[in-house]
């Protein structure tokens, strides 16, 4: 069930999610509100748990990780649990997921090097219930858009 | 790590404490930081605007739960491209990564090496929205075919890095 968010909570939303350091007054003015109904509105949507917190995007390339990958793996279906715990301890996968679908398990990985992300593969493929692993290297930067987020069904929610 | 950090970007405590308080939090006041370190703001907002400069920090955003405001599940495309026929121009897979990265509930995409050409992650409501997202990357001129996987357990990916 969504949460209801009216138009100044979105714009918060919106805000923020342009550049999270962006001031509480700049926000107020555009809204024609007082700088502290944004800043306890902002603590709502904290609280309600909308809002997970604010947070720089880092550039792995610059620390040196040159290598984004991405695994879809096939298991036996007794196992995936099992295999799933295994990869989650692998220090250099920063997200793993049971899924439905073309695989078993979705996992993405970020490496310094492809002879480091070849070295990860074999220690998956090791694993004797992995029936298949298909790497997929990303190769353009990546690309993110939080900002496609719709808001218009937690809006909604308000009006209904 | 932050060894290791340190000597390739030649980033000096101020700037690893900087970069390590903005991902918990990136409103944290410059003053605040400034007084933790016992350096002036403006030493604080220089080194926050050279990091900027580098390119190691490309932004800032709020973190959302996507369950939150409805987003049930997510799922990952996998999209082949078509390869060029005889005659005919080559699709452009940055033209057709672009198209899908403006969608709406596409929320990361790269072109990729490997079994598949691009992938694309989205957030998605419900079935029908699933099979909706997927008919909006068919229509794409150029997509030949894809595969999808998908997961209901929403879980950031590593804020370091990358931020849903």
């Amino acid at each position: 069930m969504a949460t209801k968010l009216d138009d100044i909570d979105i714009a918060i939303i919106r805000a923020l999610q342009k550049d999270a350091r962006v001031s509480f007054a700049s926000i107020a003015k555009s809204c024609n509100v007082s700088v502290d109904t944004i800043s306890k509105r902002f603590k709502k949507l904290e609280g309600l748990g909308v809002a997970r917190g604010t947070t720089v995007l880092l550039n792995p390339k610059s620390f040196g990780y040159d290598c984004v990958a991405s695994f879809g793996i096939r298991a036996d279906f007794s196992h995936i649990n099992e295999i799933l715990q295994f990869i989650k301890k692998m220090p250099d996968i920063v997200f793993s997921t049971q899924t439905m679908g073309r695989h078993s398990i979705f996992a993405l990985v970020i490496v310094k090097n492809v002879a480091k992300l070849n070295e990860i593969k074999e220690t998956i493929k090791g694993h004797p219930m992995v029936r298949e692993i298909i790497t997929s290297i990303w190769v353009s930067d990546i690309l993110l858009c939080p900002s496609n987020f719709d808001l218009s069904m937690a809006g909604e929610a308000k009006t209904g | 790590m932050i060894c290791q950090w340190q000597e390739r970007l030649k980033l000096d405590k101020i700037d690893l404490y900087i970069i390590e308080q903005l991902t918990k939090d990136a409103r944290t006041p410059f003053r605040q930081i400034a007084a933790a370190l016992n350096v002036s703001p403006d030493t604080i907002i220089d080194r926050y605007n050279a990091i900027q400069q580098k390119g190691i920090i490309r932004g800032s955003t709020i973190v959302l739960n996507p369950k939150e405001i409805g987003y049930n599940a997510m799922a990952v495309f996998m999209i082949d491209i078509s390869p060029a026929e005889e005659g005919k121009a080559q699709f452009d897979s940055f033209s057709i990564l672009e198209t899908v990265i403006k969608m709406k509930d596409i929320i990361v995409a790269s072109k990729t090496v490997g079994d598949y050409d691009l992938m694309a992650i989205g957030v998605i409501k419900d079935i029908q929205h699933l099979f909706a997202v997927r008919d909006e990357i068919a229509a794409i001129p150029g997509v030949k075919d894809m595969e999808i996987s998908f997961w209901s357990e929403i879980t950031e990916l590593s804020p370091k890095y990358f931020v849903i």
